[in-house]
């Protein structure tokens, strides 16, 4: 008994309004065991028929394009008439109830994706239906659902409390789409994102490099960098931490250091001469993520050093009125001593800041000795 | 027969409503029955697990289920070999394609 086109197709599609109204979320009873085996017999019954009744093409092709039909007349209308979060809200949705459509067609056409697709070499059904979404309704709204989640970090950033589970599920529906690869996370929303970071924190950078002094400027840094790697536990790709880190710490750090290291109130020069610990630690620390940011650091230490100790050796030249006398060397290994505290409890003993002090300190002992 | 609970035997039925009771494990060697015992969202009877198959006889679903357990126990290294009367194996093959066993 053969199984013509039509006919079995009528079973088909009944099976797949069926679903339809389960994923919609309307009253209908659950498929039962018997629905799943007719449906699944159905469709094998077409395939394994002896041509001309071989309706495997046919079937593989209604697939798609009822899947297409879907998105084209349910998905994409009422996604279209939302907007900002509710957008994400419902792509979410959407997306989920896609995967359960999925799912399930595999399940009932699962006979193709064993014979069909592999000997003709086509995409195996669960593909072919992620596809349709992609470029469905992936393609229309990624760019507008990507504004909307760049606005919402943005808002975060400025305190305000945002739904992060949303953020979560939408970013993985970027991940996902990707099916494997992650160039749709990439390119339709890392990059996006990262730019607008360092927009974000330039213009936050230009007003606090005015307003606050260096320890401040430095403390709202290591803040800023805690929140951003705390955001991306909780709802962007790791993958993205690295880079993150890194726009935000160009646009606070890298292009602001001089400015804060040299600022005459309160840059490095007077942390030194008042002692204060912490704030050097934080701007080792820092400092040190950057390439080559240390390298200013420690010259400066290094010429703080150095005036420390012409101040000593003037100040014994004063004291001994015209005669040229020298500094005694106990004070000047007490000078060594000072800030080689400073190298071990702020620097991490790290190679650029003892050598920054040996220098210093050969420099002092050589004025030191022309005294004769 | 060893007492087995209900939630872990599923019956399937033959086309002539001969009905047997399998272990669910054992029936899974089917992907077909897989595939149903495990689609997400609910059947209306998870619980109960009935399968109706109106296209194979008593006799070769009777063979199917002898398969699946021997099937268990050759892949937990028991490497006995499976009888199958001549005259029973085109529609034995059919079936297994059927099942995707």
């Amino acid at each position: 008994m053969v199984i013509e086109l039509e006919q079995g197709w009528e079973i088909v599609l009944r099976g797949f309004n069926k679903l339809k109204n389960i994923v919609e979320g309307l009253p209908e009873p659950q498929f039962t065991s018997e629905d799943y085996m007719k449906l699944y017999t159905t469709v094998y019954m077409m395939c394994t028929q002896k041509p001309p009744h071989d309706y495997s093409q046919q079937l593989y092709d209604r697939y798609r394009e009822s899947i297409e039909d879907y998105i084209t007349s349910t998905v994409l209308p009422s996604l279209r008439e939302k907007h900002d979060e509710f957008l994400l809200r419902e792509l979410v949705k959407r997306w989920a109830n896609h995967k359960v459509m999925v799912r399930w067609l595999s399940r009932f056409f699962h006979f193709l994706d064993r014979k069909f697709c592999p000997r003709r070499s086509l995409p195996p059904l669960n593909e072919v239906g992620f596809n349709c979404f992609r470029d469905l309704v992936y393609q229309e709204f990624s760019g507008e659902v990507r504004d909307a989640v760049i606005f919402l970090i943005d808002q975060e950033r400025e305190g305000e409390q945002i739904d992060r589970a949303l953020l979560k599920n939408v970013v993985d529906i970027f991940v996902e789409i990707g099916m494997g690869r992650m160039d749709c996370y990439d390119n339709d929303l890392e990059a996006a994102m990262l730019k607008a970071t360092a927009v974000y924190y330039s213009h936050k950078a230009s007003n606090w490099i005015l307003e606050d002094s260096c320890p401040d400027y430095l403390f709202k840094v290591e803040e800023c960098l805690k929140r951003e790697k705390d955001r991306v536990s909780h709802y962007l790709h790791s993958r993205s931490e690295p880079k993150l880190l890194e726009k935000v710490q160009n646009e606070l750090l890298s292009l602001h250091e001089n400015q804060l290291l040299e600022n005459k109130d309160s840059g490095l020069h007077v942390l030194l001469r008042d002692d204060m610990v912490d704030d050097l630690s934080r701007m080792f620390r820092l400092f040190s993520r950057l390439p080559y940011g240390l390298e200013k650091v420690a010259d400066l230490f290094r010429q703080h050093i150095s005036a420390d100790g012409a101040a000593l050796v003037k100040r014994a030249e004063d004291a001994a009125s015209n005669k040229k006398v020298s500094v005694a060397e106990e004070e000047i290994d007490l000078l060594h001593n000072k800030y080689l505290d400073y190298v071990n409890d702020c620097f991490q003993n790290h190679t650029l800041f003892r050598q920054a002090l040996e220098e210093a300190i050969g420099s002092v002992r050589a004025i030191n000795q022309h005294g004769d | 027969m060893t007492e087995m609970r209900k939630e872990d035997t599923v019956k399937l039925i033959s086309a002539e409503g001969f009905e047997f009771v399998i272990n669910k494990e054992a029936a899974m060697v089917s992907q077909t029955i897989r595939n149903m015992l495990t689609s997400p969202g609910s059947f209306a009877e998870a619980q109960h697990g009935e399968v109706t198959f109106p296209e194979i006889s008593t006799t070769i679903l009777e063979k199917i289920c002898q398969y699946f357990h021997w099937s268990l126990q050759y892949a937990s290294g028991k490497e006995t070999e499976f009888p199958i009367e001549p005259e029973l194996t085109l529609e034995l093959m059919m079936a297994a394609n059927y099942l995707h066993t």
